[in-house]
């Protein structure tokens, strides 16, 4: 299991060069069945890391460009009247797969938004009538555009906290950048990614992770963070429980991509930006972003004892 | 080996040296006062000289400039000292040497030497000036002292100066109740050998003789004669005579004691209601001591002259405390006998107009002293004299020239004058000089006797009565009893009262005036309450508590006292209560302190396996425990194993081993590792 593992995080290095930490977080966020929030410029290749882990995790991908048009039946899908059968036939939408790219995301009104962000707490759809579930595994990597933010719908608190990770790819490092100018095109590549995982396999996977062993001593860790979140002055939002829940979970899928049976403080403080970034908020800043800050205080100053 | 403890043997961290030259700096600044300038000379070049050494751009001095440097430190004391032994030159050697050792400082020993002997050269500042002042600005070399001393064990990387002091003030404060019950408990031993006390220290006082002009001259010092406290309330200014020394010869100008002061006891019976005060002598050089008439003092080696005044076997060259019991209305020698010839000594000529005056009073008051007495007083109080500081100058006849002629004079003139005239009628009579009022100072209620207060009076013997005082300078200027030389004077500007910057010029300043006694009232405590605390007062005391004093208690309650503040101290600082009580969280923190004392610490946040990996880069030759132990202990913390504390404290005796030992004597930290690998 590790081996495969190992070997998923390593094709997709290939074809995402010097992104090792990031291509973790989303790995380990979809072995805890979250869902991935990739916050970062055009062109820093979120759809190539979307596009990569399906093929590397043997999953259906579909993508779904987000406009302020796009309505909520262009996502579900829609029935359409068959003539010879005289019937409505269900025509799923691109929602019906493994894994959902939703480009933009903050670009649709939130009438479509919330379509998506419900499909991915309930893992079914309700469409006429008619609920039907969507594939398992199913895991939705929405990407935003932080810099152009006119004409957008910024995702309020309550649908980012649907999100266990906000990730940012950031620049690739000089060396990285030489070998990706250097090297094919990298979508080129990805045909020819075998399939690593299948679905028994993934499923055997996600099963495993909350098995992963959380102490009492990290469980106090996370609790100790979550109190400093909802007591410090500084912070105008505290961590929600789920928002403890998710951390715990992602600390254990990244404690298993670390090839522990146990979860560490380490790996709880891996993974905390990613997992508390996007949940918090600075008080002398309560509407923009400050996560980031808060979660570097939290790391210095909550002990791990 | 040899080659081996040379290469090992440490060099004096940063901040060490910087706490040094801090140190240095305060040690010798209130010596200043008293050394040769080119002893600060020597300073700037030792300091630079070392300073330059440590930022490599020049070498430490060969010996034979070290042997020249000495040798003319040696020869610079006694040229300015003119010898090499004596209090004065023998501190000036002290701090000369403790300059010259800052440019052979290589070692760490050598900076123990020269931190041990800075707290020998503050101790040596306490002979020079033991005021409060001198005390609590002992607390700032100590301080610094310490913190090199600190220093001295800390690694060279430190950047930061201040956490060195803090913990040195820290450590400061910490010997406090140690201090106070040494302070309390402490025997004081007497002196194993006795200190040359610092000569020609220019004191301002009364003499052994007294001319005209040395009483005048005397009240343009303020400096401070005695400060005395009474048990009861203050007695009114115009009682308070404070008798010193008697002057019995006159030679025609100068008044001067017998050169062979009675020694017997006078003969005398306490009469009417006592006082009891007690008094705090500033050095005089003297070794009469201050007291109301009629004097007992339980002061060792010190006695009551035929003249009534008190004398010490020694001269006091140190701030003195004595406690004094004075029957003002005591009858003093009523009996006749041949010591009163010595009072009615005259020179054989000279002021003849005196001389015929007195025997035209001693024919008018044919067998009454009193009256000749009081006749005389009257003349002072009737005539124009005039009490003056700038009197003119007298001739020969300088009782004649003033009597009859000028007429002006100050106390000294009016005293002689009388002494000599009551002598020229066949009254015996003598001078006494001392110190007359004094400033009170509300806020202690004591009395602050200054230089200016100097005073001359007038004694006279009658039969039956025995002596009397008189003070014909009441006579002429009442206010100077009654109020001071200042309201005496206004006018004359002679009366300065010190230098510009003496704050008793300010007098008229209601606040700066109160502020000047606040603190004078403090120092005075400090004498008396702090450097007064031995012999009888530490007897007295220690009485009160323990009931009754013997060595055995002594040494009991002082062991037991020190054994209680060390128990609590290491209460409040090892916290049992606060002792971490799962085992495994106990050796990680033993893990943490290990680290701790190689300048490794746990930031905050930091997890077990990112600390052990920083700490493995910093000390790459016991990474391998290092990793060990803080693998073990997250795998036995966060993987649900069962808890093996005996496996884990096995690892960290392994890494013990392995870390280098910190020594802090001669050659210092060897890593038993790194032995093995040379």
């Amino acid at each position: 299991m590790r081996t495969q593992l190992d070997s998923c995080l390593a094709a997709v290095n290939q074809v995402l060069l010097g992104k090792d930490r990031q291509v973790r977080l989303a790995l380990a966020c979809l072995l805890a069945r979250g869902h991935l929030l990739l916050e970062d410029l055009p062109g820093m290749g979120k759809t190539t890391l979307s596009h990569t882990l399906a093929r590397v995790l043997g999953l259906s991908y579909q993508r779904i460009q987000f406009t302020s048009d796009l309505l909520p039946g262009d996502i579900l899908g829609t029935s359409v009247f068959n003539r010879e059968s005289g019937q409505f036939i269900f025509h799923p939408g691109p929602i019906f797969a493994e894994l959902v790219l939703a480009d933009e995301i903050n670009r649709a009104t939130p009438k479509s938004q919330s379509a998506l962000l419900e499909a991915m707490e309930e893992g079914q759809v309700t469409i006429e009538g008619a609920t039907r579930p969507l594939p398992e595994p199913f895991f939705v990597i929405a990407t935003q555009n932080p810099s152009c933010q006119g004409g957008t719908f910024a995702l309020p608190e309550s649908q980012l906290d649907r999100f266990l990770m906000r990730v940012s790819l950031g620049y690739p490092a000089r060396s990285a950048e030489k070998a990706l100018l250097q090297g094919e095109a990298r979508r080129d590549l990805l045909p020819r990614l075998e399939p690593i995982l299948d679905h028994a396999a993934l499923a055997r996977i996600q099963a495993e992770v909350p098995a992963v062993h959380a102490s009492d001593a990290v469980i106090d860790y996370v609790l100790r963070l979550a109190e400093a979140t909802r007591t410090q002055p500084a912070f105008a939002l505290g961590l929600s429980p789920r928002g403890s829940l998710a951390l715990l979970a992602a600390a254990r899928a990244w404690a298993m991509l670390a090839g522990r049976d146990y979860v560490i403080p380490e790996d709880v403080q891996a993974v905390l930006p990613s997992v508390a970034g996007h949940r918090l908020r600075d008080q002398a800043d309560p509407a923009g972003h400050g996560g980031g800050a808060l979660v570097q205080w939290l790391l210095r100053e909550v002990t791990p004892f | 080996m040899s080659h081996w403890t040379r290469k090992a043997s440490p060099a004096i961290p940063r901040i060490s040296l910087l706490w040094l030259l801090v140190a240095q700096a305060l040690v010798i600044l209130p010596h200043l006062a008293h050394l040769p300038g080119w002893i600060s000379g020597l300073w700037l070049v030792c300091a630079t000289w070392r300073i330059q050494v440590f930022r490599m751009r020049t070498s430490y001095p060969g010996g034979l400039t070290k042997a020249f440097m000495l040798l003319a430190a040696g020869v610079g004391v006694y040229a300015s000292r003119g010898s090499l032994i004596g209090l004065d030159a023998g501190v000036a050697l002290l701090i000369a040497t403790f300059l010259l050792k800052l440019v052979e400082l290589k070692t760490r020993r050598d900076a123990l030497v020269l931190v041990f002997l800075g707290f020998f050269v503050v101790l040596t500042s306490y002979l020079f000036d033991d005021s409060l002042l001198a005390g609590v600005y002992s607390l700032l070399p100590v301080t610094a002292l310490l913190a090199a001393l600190i220093g001295l064990q800390q690694s060279g990387l430190s950047e930061k100066p201040w956490p060195t002091l803090r913990l040195a003030a820290s450590l400061l404060l910490q010997a406090v109740p140690l201090m106070l019950v040494l302070f309390l408990l402490f025997p004081r031993l007497g002196p194993l050998w006795s200190v040359p006390m610092p000569g020609e220290r220019g004191t301002t006082g009364l003499a052994e003789s007294m001319s005209p002009g040395d009483i005048a001259e005397l009240s343009q010092s303020s400096a401070l004669a005695f400060r005395a406290s009474f048990d009861g309330p203050v007695p009114p200014r115009p009682e308070l005579y404070w008798r010193a020394l008697t002057f019995e010869q006159f030679d025609g100008r100068r008044w001067s004691q017998l050169p062979e002061p009675p020694r017997a006891e006078p003969a005398w019976q306490a009469e009417g209601p006592a006082l009891s005060y007690s008094i705090v002598m500033q050095p005089s050089g003297q070794p009469w001591l201050f007291a109301l008439d009629t004097a007992r003092t339980e002061l060792e080696q010190t006695r009551q002259m035929g003249d009534f005044r008190l004398q010490r076997r020694r001269p006091v060259e140190q701030n003195l405390l004595y406690s004094v019991t004075s029957w003002p209305q005591a009858r003093r020698e009523p009996q006749a006998s041949p010591r009163l010839g010595v009072a009615l000594q005259l020179p054989a000529d000279g002021n003849p107009r005196a001389r015929r005056w007195a025997a035209q009073l001693g024919q008018r008051h044919d067998g009454n002293p009193q009256a000749l007495v009081d006749d005389l007083l009257g003349h002072f109080a009737r005539e124009a004299y005039f009490y003056t500081l700038k009197p003119p100058l007298a001739g020969d006849d300088t009782v004649d020239h003033f009597l009859f002629d000028s007429r002006r004079g100050f106390c000294a003139h009016y005293a002689g004058a009388m002494t000599f005239v009551l002598r020229a009628a066949g009254i015996p009579a003598r001078v006494v000089a001392g110190y007359q009022g004094g400033e009170l100072n509300p806020a202690g209620n004591y009395v602050l006797v200054h230089q200016f207060d100097a005073h001359a009076w007038v004694e006279y013997w009658l039969p039956g009565r025995g002596w009397v005082s008189v003070d014909p300078t009441f006579q002429v200027a009442p206010e100077r009893i009654e109020q001071g030389l200042e309201q005496a004077l206004p006018a004359e500007d002679a009366f300065r009262a010190g230098t510009a910057l003496s704050p008793i010029r300010y007098r008229h300043v209601a606040w700066l005036n109160s502020l000047r006694l606040s603190w004078d009232s403090l120092n005075y405590a400090w004498q008396r309450k702090v450097l007064g605390y031995q012999g009888e007062a530490q007897l007295e005391l220690l009485k009160g508590w323990l009931g009754q004093v013997n060595a055995t208690r002594v040494a009991l309650i002082l062991v037991a006292a020190l054994a209680l503040l060390l128990g609590s101290l290491a209460l409040l600082l090892l916290k049992p209560w606060k002792r971490e009580h799962d085992p495994l969280l106990r050796l990680y923190q033993r893990f943490e302190r290990l680290l701790a004392h190689h300048g490794l610490r746990r930031e905050r946040g930091e997890g077990p396996l990112a600390f052990a990996e920083r700490a493995a880069a910093a000390l790459p030759a016991q990474a391998r425990e290092i990793n060990a132990f803080a693998q073990r202990f997250a795998w036995q913390r966060y993987a649900g194993t069962a808890t093996d504390a005996a496996a884990l404290r096995r690892v960290l005796k392994q890494l013990r081993r392995k870390l280098p030992q910190r020594r802090w004597w001669g050659a210092g930290a060897l890593v038993r590792g790194t032995r093995r690998e040379v």
